[in-house]
């Protein structure tokens, strides 16, 4: 009889066991455990945009994790996250000007809290607010920066046509974008070959809105992203004349195939730090 | 002589899944009249539950380690180290828990009810059962159907936890991932209902019954020749690991 008790009694352990294991899963793995380690203090911060910031992130002071991103939530009434970070007691030594930035790891990684010293006396207490923060670089942004993507031009106001002359035009199609500064200003109207110069003719619509575009300005094909599509920049040159219907555009810039830029990111990057693409405005035809 | 032979297995293998069916509803409609012997069900918990706790406790101990210090290794390579939590989880989650604990559960437990019926049946046990009005299939049975089928989800979720835990072990304490990272990233992908339910309990509860049917129906119709029981002891763990990587194929097919 003793024995069979003890079956019941290691049975119901097992199945104790068994739902506990199986709480676990549901609940600490799933949705987030607000468990912070340790004693710690809360302060406030208030982001543009947190990218992909996590709740339970770490923060982190010259690279060292002080705590976690304990909260965040949308403002009341305003366009900001609220993030409340959890600091391990140890660090009370926080000056209340430091800077709050979000950081990625990596390109691919994970993003964090960093928080840079600032020089002020007073530290920062419990409850306390980082005022000066500095939101996530959204790697669309960044790619944007460096690569002048953007949206597609309205074409409310009519256009004019201007041509311009490349060597190669990759894979550029009509109707691709006209961009100045990133700004869509207007699209390729047509691409035709030289039969007689053995080059490509490109003719541009750009809005009527953009006629102060100095006529010394150079026209580039450039690619959106790693693998985007092509488009035709143009980069304003210092001229007082303004581009006019009809006008060609004299510097041009070809096509940059990705084996060339890879070609000679390889060379110049073993004999010296320059950009791998020589600068946008080399200008003349290659 | 082949043509002969070979009709006669797909008619053995077609006679022995509808023999195995209608074993399985006569379990079913036994299964009322097996309560008054509760007991019996709980021993048995114990036998093919329990007992296997420290085999699953070990196995997703070491399945989470590897999968923690493999991922860690692949991932590093996109600087994507933060991710080994989640994919850990998943992983452990939608098939490594539920299949490897089945695979264990048929070779540790289904095995031994096979064997222990088996020899019940070969040492006339059951006859015997059967001259006392006993119902073998209420008695016998039905208690290590019912026992199976309640111990795999457990057993599946102690296993999983165990993964996780063996995953964070080596992610965090030995490689050195951020451990809010870690859980953040988990906690932010992990679905209850895809992952958890999806994949630890409806796919484990399959996996118990098709396991403990098996295990059972091999045992109950073994030839009582020592010879029978140990082709019957084979056969169960053929038929439930093939059984158990099929079904698992197309429970993740519905369930996705």
């Amino acid at each position: 009889m003793s024995q069979r008790q003890s079956y019941a009694v290691g049975t119901g352990l097992f199945i104790v066991l068994g739902f506990a294991a199986l709480g676990y899963l549901a609940t600490q793995t799933t949705s987030v455990a607000n468990s912070s380690r340790g004693p710690s203090y809360t302060v406030e911060a208030h982001f543009a945009n947190i990218g992909q910031l996590k709740e339970r992130a770490p923060v982190k002071v010259a690279g060292v994790r002080i705590g976690q991103v304990q909260s965040i939530v949308l403002d009341p009434g305003k366009e900001t996250a609220d993030v409340k970070l959890a600091i391990d007691k140890r660090y009370d030594q926080i000056p209340d000007d430091s800077i709050a930035t979000i950081f990625t790891s990596g390109l691919l990684g994970d993003q964090y809290v960093g928080v840079r010293y600032g020089t002020s006396k007073k530290t920062l207490a419990d409850g306390g607010e980082l005022a000066l923060t500095r939101p996530a670089q959204q790697l669309e942004e960044m790619l944007g920066k460096f690569f002048g993507a953007g949206g597609v031009a309205d074409n409310l106001g009519g256009s004019y046509v201007v041509k311009a002359r490349f060597t190669n035009v990759g894979a550029l199609s009509v109707g691709a974008p006209v961009k100045m500064a990133g700004v869509a200003i207007g699209s390729v109207q047509s691409i035709n070959a030289d039969p007689v110069k053995l080059d490509a003719l490109v003719t541009l619509a750009i809005d009527k809105r953009y006629n102060q575009i100095p006529d010394d300005s150079a026209a580039a094909v450039f690619t959106s992203g790693l693998i985007g599509t092509q488009y035709v920049a143009i980069q304003p040159g210092g001229s007082p004349d303004a581009l006019k219907n009809g006008d060609e555009m004299v510097l041009t810039q070809s096509a940059m195939q990705i084996e060339d830029l890879i070609g000679k990111f390889l060379v110049s990057g073993s004999s010296s730090g320059k950009p791998a693409d020589g600068g946008k405005t080399d200008g003349g035809k290659h | 002589m082949s043509v002969a032979s070979s009709e006669n297995i797909v008619v053995r293998s077609l006679s022995q899944i509808g023999d195995c069916g209608l074993f399985l509803l006569r379990m079913l409609a036994a299964i009322p009249r097996s309560m008054r012997h509760y007991r019996e069900t709980i021993r048995q918990l114990w036998f093919v539950g329990a007992m296997s706790l420290i085999i699953i406790m070990v196995c997703g101990l070491f399945v989470g380690m590897v999968l923690g210090l493999q991922l860690y290794d692949v991932l590093s390579i996109f600087g994507g180290t933060s991710a080994t939590g989640t994919v850990v989880a998943i992983a452990i989650y939608r098939e490594l828990g539920p299949v490897v604990t089945a695979l264990l559960f048929a070779g540790r437990a289904g095995t031994s009810v096979t064997a222990e019926i088996g020899l019940m049946r070969a040492t006339d046990q059951i006859a015997a059962m059967e001259m006392m009005a006993v119902d073998p299939i209420a008695y016998v049975a039905v208690p290590r159907f019912l026992a199976g089928v309640i111990a795999m989800p457990l057993l599946t979720c102690v296993f999983c936890a165990l993964g996780i835990f063996g995953g964070h072990l080596v992610g965090v304490t030995w490689l050195g991932i951020d451990n809010g990272t870690f859980w953040s990233n988990m906690t932010a992908t992990v679905e209850v209902v895809k992952d958890v339910v999806n994949g630890v309990i409806w796919k484990s509860v399959v996996f118990g019954i098709v396991v403990s049917l098996i295990a059972v129906f091999q045992g109950y119709t073994t030839p009582p020749t020592s010879e029978g029981v140990a082709y019957a002891t084979t056969r169960t763990v053929v038929a439930s690991s093939i059984a158990i990587l099929a079904l698992d194929f197309v429970l993740t097919a519905f369930l996705m």
